[in-house]
């Protein structure tokens, strides 16, 4: 089995931007089945208090996929075999709503790894305005499948 | 939608539960679609099986956005401080998962008042697929 090297403590993605277009936003709600009308109806979303239609709870794992292609060779130059890659946690402190017309700035940096008999990675995101104040920050972390 | 009183909750309290399913292949398809991971183990049988699982299994976002979706159902988004998972286990298409939350803890914090709620996934067997916990600053 492949050692995660703990050198990669500290890398950073690239800088990133995701826009965030009301169609997007639409076919992830489709897409997950979400019907609560504040994430597709205008005026729903403003008598609940919004300006607009926000975007749902998890749609920021679309910004990281979308907006950042280069993301699976990036985590094979960084030592981690994607095909034995899974998901482990992922966690959100939600500052403000994201709306529709919105392009958002994506920083991502990892910040921990553990190796051993679990070989994981944990990556911290930072999803921010064009002065760096975020909307979402986030905690992700992968592991790697034993053989 | 409904904001969440501090005063009328407590703890042990059970939030409306969510069903969702059976889970099939044409769903994740979508999901790849909406989400941009098209990581070929949740789309391509063939590929699952070459890398050592038994078939395709459903993204562990998607069974996240489950649980959201049980979450802002239950309280207004803009009260929603934090939302966090682990991935216990795989799912499969066919399962059908069930989301369920009960109050945890509710405490008053640098003038929050904050309620933890304990939240997850499971199949209809009980397995647990993803768990964690939703926090929100209550009025």
């Amino acid at each position: 089995m492949a050692e995660l090297n703990k050198d990669i403590v500290g890398k950073k993605l690239a800088p990133f931007t995701f826009h965030v277009e009301r169609g997007k936003v639409r076919e992830f709600c489709l897409a997950i089945g979400e019907t609560n009308p504040i994430y597709l109806d205008q005026s729903a979303a403003q008598a609940a208090g919004f300006s607009d239609t926000p975007v749902p709870l998890t749609f920021q794992t679309a910004f990281t996929f979308w907006g950042y292609p280069k993301f699976w060779t990036d985590l094979e130059a960084l030592g981690i075999d994607v095909k034995k890659l899974l998901h482990l946690k992922e966690e959100y402190t939600y500052h403000r709503p994201i709306y529709p017309g919105t392009t958002v700035h994506c920083r991502m940096e990892v910040i921990d790894v553990k190796t051993g008999k679990m070989n994981m990675a944990t990556f911290k995101g930072v999803f921010a305005d064009e002065n760096g104040v975020p909307y979402i920050e986030s905690e992700m972390a992968i592991v790697i499948r034993p053989d | 939608m409904q904001r969440i009183v501090f005063n009328a909750v407590d703890e042990g309290m059970e939030i409306p539960s969510l069903k969702c399913g059976p889970i099939t292949q044409m769903d994740l398809v979508r999901y790849a679609g909406a989400s941009g991971d098209f990581n070929p183990i949740h789309n391509d049988a063939e590929f699952a099986r070459s890398v050592g699982l038994n078939g395709t299994i459903a993204h562990g976002m998607y069974v996240m956005a489950q649980v959201g979706r049980m979450c802002s159902n239950w309280a207004h988004p803009l009260q929603i401080k934090w939302f966090g998972v682990k991935f216990r286990g795989m799912t499969l298409p066919g399962e059908t998962l069930v989301m369920t939350g009960k109050v945890k803890k509710k405490k008053e914090e640098n003038g929050e008042k904050l309620i933890t709620v304990a939240v997850q996934a499971a199949n209809e067997a009980g397995d647990v697929k993803v768990s964690g916990e939703l926090v929100i600053k209550a009025d």
